[in-house]
């Protein structure tokens, strides 16, 4: 059985170590996005600055800490990247999902490899906003290694669950093979109820309910919560046990409905 | 020992419909419609271990579908398919192991890698012992020259460059079984002849067996020993590729463009006028003449005897013609 493992995760490891290659083959755009995202990050910080000027506390955090949620949020940003309805849509479109279902591999299982491959990669690419950021913003940076801890657990499980949403809206478009307006959509909703643009609990009561009963917040508010102390670390075993019942009823319901969507495959042209 | 089987397959596409402009876009939004397109009709064939079969049919006629289905990618509407003993689409993961796939108009390489990345991957996932795969690479460098290829990225090579790039991607981990779908479509006459020579040897070596689709006559004719033709998704001949030559292939056009229009010719036996008639003011001569009775050459003697010829081309006759000939009933009794 150990052998059967080895043999397996040698096999996805070597198909999630093409994502850092595709990522080197073209250097413009990592430069591009390293100017974009400091802009980005410039401006939030004047627009938290601007909203604190008259008060000293929004639903209970002060300035400092809104500013280092955000600043951690910029840096952390690929944790709540979704990119599976475009990448099957495009695969649908060009034909290329034939081949990716010709490797004798599960096929959840090699995107699920390169789903957390590419999360790591997008993140050592952060590293030189983190470096403006902290030098520029002062950002703070936890000094607990527990809150490390929670932290890394807490991403790693919110990402597995954002892979299992992902891949459930991505099964939709085997029946429709149009993407743009589904991915445009579910992008948007991502970005409110993440907490990628402000702390959820700044969100009106009942957005905060829809927000907690989405898996966008348990792949990038929770880990970012913990991180940036906007939740206590006492708090990390409940929320780990909210995201593995959210990773396991995904996984499950991910599974069910590929086997049923991969049916309706059409692989466009020639 | 056969080690494909079809059985009544059958492949019905659901198709929305939608009348043209914004209109018709609002009304298939309230009221879709849709059409059925039966792609692949009832195919019922059996492929031995080791032979080479040629798999023809006009643009849509469903060759590209039957491979799909044999490969697992799609499911059949109806009707049965077994590869080496397994439901293809049911259990693909290990139907995956033991085929390989060409598809001409699309990659199975990483686009941004070099060759030699995408092949080592492709060495990983198949699981390959690594001095089988260095043997292999050494082997495939050779017979397919993609030696000075490996360390280029596969979005740098020219179309013929890419192709043998592909064969050697699907053929690297030695599967009993390959489909090339339209493998050497857009290629030159050199490049097509290293293909073959590298398909055939594969064949020889191995005993790979080989289901091969295209539209150049060629290709058959130098692989394969037995054709299926499909024509609308139905199957309208299975066998030896010989009864097509023989009845198809003997004929071929000749055209001569004259000085003079040509009012009266003298022909040898065995070929015969097809345009113009003979009463036609036309500089253009097309004459069809069977190679079992007469010579290219003999017939544009005779030709050349009696007219000034500016310029002549001699052509084959093409799939379509064939499938149309076929498809009428042209093999009926034979």
């Amino acid at each position: 059985m150990f052998h059967g493992m080895r043999r397996k995760a040698s096999v996805y490891g070597a198909m999630a170590s093409v994502i850092p290659k595709i990522y080197m083959a073209y250097s413009l755009w990592f430069w591009v996005s390293l100017v974009l995202n400091v802009i980005a990050t410039t401006i939030f910080v004047f627009f938290w600055r601007a909203v604190y000027a008259n008060t000293n506390s929004i639903a209970g955090l002060d300035l400092q800490q809104t500013l280092n949620y955000i600043l951690l949020a910029q840096i952390f940003a690929p944790l709540g990247n979704m990119q599976l309805i475009f990448e099957f849509g495009y695969n649908l479109r060009e034909g290329g999902i034939a081949h990716a279902l010709l490797r004798p591999v599960d096929f959840q299982g090699s995107y699920y490899g390169q789903y957390l491959t590419t999360m790591v990669t997008e993140l050592v690419l952060q590293i030189p906003l983190a470096l403006v950021v902290t030098l520029v913003f002062k950002v703070q940076w936890p000094t607990d290694p527990r809150v490390w801890v929670a932290f890394i657990v807490s991403a790693f499980l919110g990402r597995t669950v954002l892979f299992f949403f992902d891949w459930i809206l991505a099964c939709l478009t085997f029946y429709t093979t149009e993407v743009w307006g589904l991915g445009v959509f579910v992008d948007g909703i991502s970005m409110f109820f993440s907490g990628r643009l402000i702390p959820l609990t700044m969100l009106p009561p009942l957005l905060l309910v829809i927000a907690g009963m989405t898996p966008f917040a348990q792949a990038f508010y929770i880990p970012i919560s913990l991180l940036s102390g906007v939740k206590p670390l006492s708090q990390a075993p409940r929320l780990w046990l909210l995201q593995a019942i959210w990773l396991v009823a995904l996984w499950v319901l991910s599974r069910l409905i590929f086997r049923v969507a991969v049916r309706k495959v059409t692989v466009q042209g020639g | 020992m056969s080690i494909i089987q079809t059985e009544d397959l059958t492949k019905i596409y659901r198709l929305n419909q939608k009348d043209p402009g914004v209109t018709g876009a609002i009304k298939a939004l309230v009221r879709p419609r849709h059409r059925d397109l039966v792609a692949v009709d009832q195919i019922s064939f059996t492929v031995a271990a080791g032979e080479m079969v040629g798999y023809i049919g006009v643009n849509g006629a469903g060759k590209s579908t039957t491979i799909k289905l044999l490969t697992g990618i799609l499911v059949p509407t109806n009707g049965k398919v077994e590869v080496l003993g397994r439901d293809p689409h049911r259990q693909r993961v290990d139907n995956a192991r033991q085929i390989g796939v060409v598809f001409g108009q699309r990659t199975q390489l990483w686009w941004d890698l070099a060759l030699i990345e995408s092949l080592n991957l492709i060495a990983k996932i198949y699981e390959i012992e690594s001095s089988r795969y260095q043997f292999l690479l050494e082997q495939f460098s050779t017979s397919l020259g993609i030696k000075e290829l490996l360390p280029i990225p596969i979005r740098n090579m020219s179309l013929g460059q890419k192709m043998r790039a592909e064969l050697a991607a699907a053929l690297i981990h030695e599967p009993q079984i390959v489909y090339l779908d339209e493998p050497t479509i857009g290629l030159d006459l050199i490049v097509k002849e290293r293909i073959r020579d590298f398909i055939k040897q594969q064949n020889r070596e191995k005993g790979t067996t080989v289901i091969l689709t295209t539209h150049d006559l060629g290709d058959i004719e130098e692989l394969c020993q037995r054709v299926i033709i499909i024509d609308k998704g139905k199957l309208i001949y299975d066998g030896p590729i010989n009864t097509i030559k023989d009845r198809f292939g003997k004929f071929r056009t000749i055209t001569f463009e004259t000085c003079e229009p040509i009012t009266q010719i003298k022909l040898p036996p065995g070929a015969e006028i097809i345009t113009p008639d003979r009463h036609s003011e036309e500089r253009k001569l097309a004459l069809r003449f069977d190679r079992t009775i007469t010579t290219a050459s003999r017939v544009a003697a005779e030709v050349m005897n009696q007219v000034e010829v500016v310029d002549f081309s001699i052509t084959e006759p093409d799939l379509p013609s064939i499938v149309k000939q076929i498809y009428g009933g042209a093999l009926q009794g034979d």
